[in-house]
């Protein structure tokens, strides 16, 4: 019996043991990100000594006002950048999904700014929206033909932390609206035509139909891009960072804690903070769903 | 003619209008992004006056600026070692592990993937300090080796994912005439899986290169402050001392260029895979 | 309840000419159906009808007015897909009321509605299941009481009954009669089932090639097809063909072909004299050539011939029997299961004259239409 089973594993490792480096690898680290979140946090120093294991950090960052302003800060960059996101992902896609003549280079075209470094896209809006000249300014000035004046003065976008990390959201979106675009894609590919007809013969024109079948046929498409583009948004720190340096989100806090501070105990504090977060927006949002799908299925 | 027509021709107004809109809404910055790159200082520090949408002397001279400074050969070979560093170590352990995923059905085995592909899960900002402590501790900071291995932290994952999938791709037929042709375990692998697998792998490995050369906040957080410096660090560096503008849309420009090419190169590759993936 | 006039139609999908100058009028509370092959336009003129294909030249007149450009949103013609397109997200009774809902009827009204379609159509009961938890029959009559609760002129079908089995299509043709007797409707039904067409329809258009072959009754059609693709493509088992020529035999008029000489009915022998020496393609339909087991009873139109019988077919009470005519002709004919004969005898068969159908080679119509 034991020899056999000795057996059944000499020849499982045998076919295996490609495996075995990879999985170790990703998950070796993984294990080491873990423990050392978890054993940084429980870390305080001051002057020089070392407390360990103890909960005084939490304590440190909690009562930090940084920390629970960064935390609404990027609570309301996910609630609105999420939608928001969404929104120009169902345009474009919709776009792709009527187009026939020349669909594969509009496609290509829409995929771009994935394909852009999230740098570049950071530097590009810097540049674009400088203060007190720019692009930007001068359009909303009214300094090109055809559009009117909207501002007086130039705005100062990096000074504000409303327009700060306003453009902050709009770079991210811009750079991840391909994604939710195929996301919503795929989701209307997946309609049967016969549907739309059958819906004009019934009297049905266009918003009915938008309303009635293509919007209730996507939600789990709808579901899909939500979920998967929060989580994003909470992790996001490119563009608030280069964009928003000093109007701190829980990403850039985290390196301002590291760097600035030195503190990398506090930073992993509001590290399995942000985890925490996410964690939690994914489960509320099935629960959301299960909700939904229950009222739905009822009615 | 009647009410109808005049719907339709709105319709069709709002229609090519969303186009427009959006098409403009992707090309438009990357256009000023170029622009940028090729603009005089006159383009960029107008004192008020609108800033030109095609610069008033359009020139090379960041270009130039650039590839006259050893230190930026420096940047760009460093960002092209660790990238190609990546990609040889991601492949290697990466591309084993998509065979025996994509070949045998495990027990468990979506159990296994994603607990492999778990440590994605994680945020880049959230990972990164651990990690950065841990390659302290190991007094590798600030090392080749150090960011090396963080990006196939990061693309190993999806060098398994890819792999996986053309390796699953490839007739069961063909490795068993194989073996009944005697060849045996390497052989095969080497002389006929491989080169099937190929497009899939070749993809694999663009991807892998692309995200270790656009990659930021590992290079931030490993080689900040020490002396090796990638393109992205060479950026974001430029960008924290109020920089002229065109130089920064330079370094931009050029930290795109692979993407670019890769992309276009993708698009044919891509073209002519699907047609023989479909043969199956 | 709509007359339906189409005027000269015809249409162009990028290269290929898919209908050509279709001329065809229905009236009001008619059953007509549109039978042909796959890909021979049916389906497209159906659309046209309905509005959701645009028209390339010609003119859709319904009770007189023009509807070439009026949107399908606004034609109030129902139509009932192939895979009858239900609503997946949507219960049958919400299916049903959509169309209610859509055009906002008052609620009492949508109730009173919806309950006539659930009676008529059997559904009680099914009311709050979703289409994946009914069967095909069921779905069937969802899509059809979506269609008819909305009033509309004209009700079109395409293809309804092709995903049933072979039962429920019988039942659910005998409803389709039913409904349209109860109803009234003018209803244009598209399909390639000619059982269907012939059981179903007050008058049938036969297209073929984006052309309308013969537009008649189905007893017209089937007794006598205007074309060969007509007297082909209708009727089961197939019609035999082979040639000849209209001649004389000994004072009588018919019809030489390489094996026997054919005689037809005194009436339409009258006619041929002035075909004289014509080329024909004749064709005779299986149902109309007979075993003789006793020579006597032949009829005066009747023409014998001997065959060498090649196989039989069963096919219930009766069988298909292929055989050979001494000029290697092929022949099929029926006989009852009564009859013993096999493989390789040699027998004797009638042709009824009354039946024999003779088509114009070159324009392949029937020289008596």
């Amino acid at each position: 019996m034991f020899l056999e089973w000795i057996k059944k594993q000499g020849k499982l490792f045998y076919e295996i043991w490609p495996l075995i480096p990879a999985a170790a690898y990703l998950i070796g680290f993984l294990i080491i990100i873990g423990i050392y979140l978890i054993n940084l946090s429980l870390t305080f120093a001051n002057a020089g000594i070392i407390y360990y294991p103890t909960l005084k950090t939490f304590y440190d960052v909690f009562s930090n006002p940084k920390f629970l302003h960064a935390l609404i800060s990027t609570t309301i960059f996910v609630v609105i950048g999420t939608p928001l996101e969404l929104i120009a992902g169902l345009f474009l896609a919709l776009i792709l999904y009527k187009s026939f003549i020349f669909r594969n280079f509009i496609r290509s075209i829409f995929l771009i700014p994935l394909a852009i470094p999230a740098l570049v896209t950071a530097t590009l809006l810097f540049i674009l929206f400088d203060f007190p000249g720019g692009h930007i300014n001068h359009l909303l000035m009214g300094k090109y033909p055809l559009f009117p004046q909207l501002i007086q003065e130039a705005l100062n976008w990096r000074a504000s932390e409303f327009l700060a990390l306003g453009i902050s959201m709009i770079g991210k979106i811009w750079r991840d609206m391909p994604i939710s675009m195929l996301i919503l894609l795929a989701g209307l590919n997946s309609i049967d035509p016969e549907l739309f007809d059958s819906a004009k013969t019934m009297g049905a024109g266009i918003r009915q139909r938008i309303i009635y079948i293509i919007l209730p046929l996507i939600i789990p498409s709808i579901s899909a891009v939500v979920l998967l583009r929060s989580i994003e948004m909470w992790k996001e720190f490119i563009f608030p960072f280069v964009l928003a340096g000093k109007y701190n989100l829980l990403s850039t806090l985290i390196e301002s804690f590291y760097n600035d501070w030195g503190n990398s105990y506090a930073a992993s504090v509001v590290a399995l903070i942000m985890v925490f977060c996410i964690i939690i927006t994914a489960y509320l949002f099935i629960l959301l769903m299960e909700y939904f799908k229950k009222r739905i299925l009822r009615s | 003619m009647n009410i109808y027509s005049v719907k339709d021709k709105l319709k069709k107004l709002i229609w090519v209008g969303s186009i427009v809109f959006a098409l403009a809404l992707i090309l438009l910055p990357l256009y000023l992004l170029i622009k940028y790159s090729i603009s005089d200082a006159s383009s960029i520090n107008t004192g008020g006056a609108p800033i030109p949408l095609w610069p008033y002397h359009p020139t090379l001279k960041c270009y130039k600026y650039l590839f006259s400074d050893t230190q930026f050969y420096n940047v760009l070979s460093n960002s092209l070692i660790i990238a190609l560093l990546t990609v040889i170590i991601s492949m290697i352990l990466g591309v084993p592990a998509a065979y025996v995923l994509g070949k045998y059905k495990l027990p468990g085995r979506h159990l296994l993937i994603l607990g492999l592909i778990s440590v994605r899960l994680f945020p880049d900002i959230a990972s990164v300090i651990p990690i950065a402590e841990f390659f302290i501790k190991l007094r590798l900071h600030n090392t080749y080796t150090s960011i090396v291995l963080a990006h196939s932290l990061l693309a190993l994952p999806y060098v398994i994912f890819i792999g996986m999938s053309a390796f699953e791709s490839i007739p069961l037929d063909l490795e068993q005439q194989a073996r009944v042709m005697g060849a045996k375990g390497f052989t095969i692998f080497f002389r006929v899986l491989f080169p099937l697998a190929m497009p899939g792998l070749a993809a694999a490995a663009i991807y892998t290169f692309l995200l270790s050369w656009d990659e930021f906040i590992f290079a931030y957080f490993l080689l900040g402050l020490g002396k090796i410096t990638t393109l992205t660090l060479f950026l974001k560096q430029k960008l924290a001392y109020s920089p002229p503008q065109n130089l920064l849309a330079t370094i931009s420009v050029i930290l795109s260029v692979p993407v670019i090419i890769f992309s276009l190169l993708l698009q044919k590759y891509m073209a002519a895979g699907i047609t023989t993936g479909s043969v199956k | 309840m709509a007359q339906v006039i189409l005027k000269e139609i015809s249409k162009k999908f990028g290269l290929i000419q898919v209908l050509s100058n279709v001329n065809l009028e229905i009236n009001s509370g008619e059953f007509v159906s549109l039978l042909g092959p796959s890909g021979c336009g049916k389906t497209t003129l159906l659309r046209m009808i309905a509005g959701l294909e645009t028209i390339d030249s010609g003119e859709l007149l319904i009770d007189g007015k023009r509807y070439n450009d009026i949107p399908a949103q606004n034609r109030k013609i129902a139509m009932v897909f192939q895979s009858y397109a239900l609503f997946p997200h949507m219960t049958v009774s919400k299916n049903i009321r959509f169309g209610l809902k859509i055009n906002k009827t008052p609620e009492d009204e949508i109730k009173k509605k919806v309950e006539w379609a659930i009676e008529l159509f059997g559904l009680k009961g099914l009311e709050n299941r979703l289409p994946k938890e009914i069967s095909g029959g069921q779905r069937q009559r969802v899509a059809l009481a979506r269609a008819l609760v909305l009033n509309p002129k004209v009700l079109l079908l395409d293809e309804p009954l092709s995903n049933l089995d072979a039962a429920l299509r019988e039942m659910a043709m005998e409803e389709l009669k039913r409904i349209h007797r109860q109803v009234g409707k003018t209803i244009i039904y598209v399909t390639h089932n000619q059982v269907e067409a012939l059981s179903m329809s007050e008058r049938i258009a036969v297209i073929n090639q984006g052309k309308i072959e013969q537009y008649d009754t189905p007893r017209t059609i089937y007794d006598f097809p205007k074309t060969v693709f007509t007297a082909s493509f209708v009727g089961s088992p197939v019609m035999n063909f082979f040639d000849g020529i209209i001649s004389s035999c000994q004072d009588e008029i018919g019809i030489q072909t390489d094996f026997v000489f054919i005689k037809l009915d005194a009436e339409r022998m009258e006619k041929l004299k002035s075909f004289k020496n014509k080329k024909v393609k004749v064709g005779i339909r299986p149902q109309n050539i007979s075993y003789a087991e006793h020579h006597e009873s032949k009829r005066a139109s009747d023409t014998m011939i001997q065959v060498s019988i090649e196989l039989l077919e069963t096919q219930g009470d009766r069988s298909l029997v292929v055989s050979k005519t001494s000029s290697n002709i092929i022949l099929r004919f029926m006989v009852s299961r009564d009859i013993n004969i096999k493989s390789g005898e040699m027998v004797d068969v009638f042709l009824d004259g009354r039946r024999i159908h003779l088509f114009d080679p070159s324009t392949n119509i029937n020289i008596f239409y």
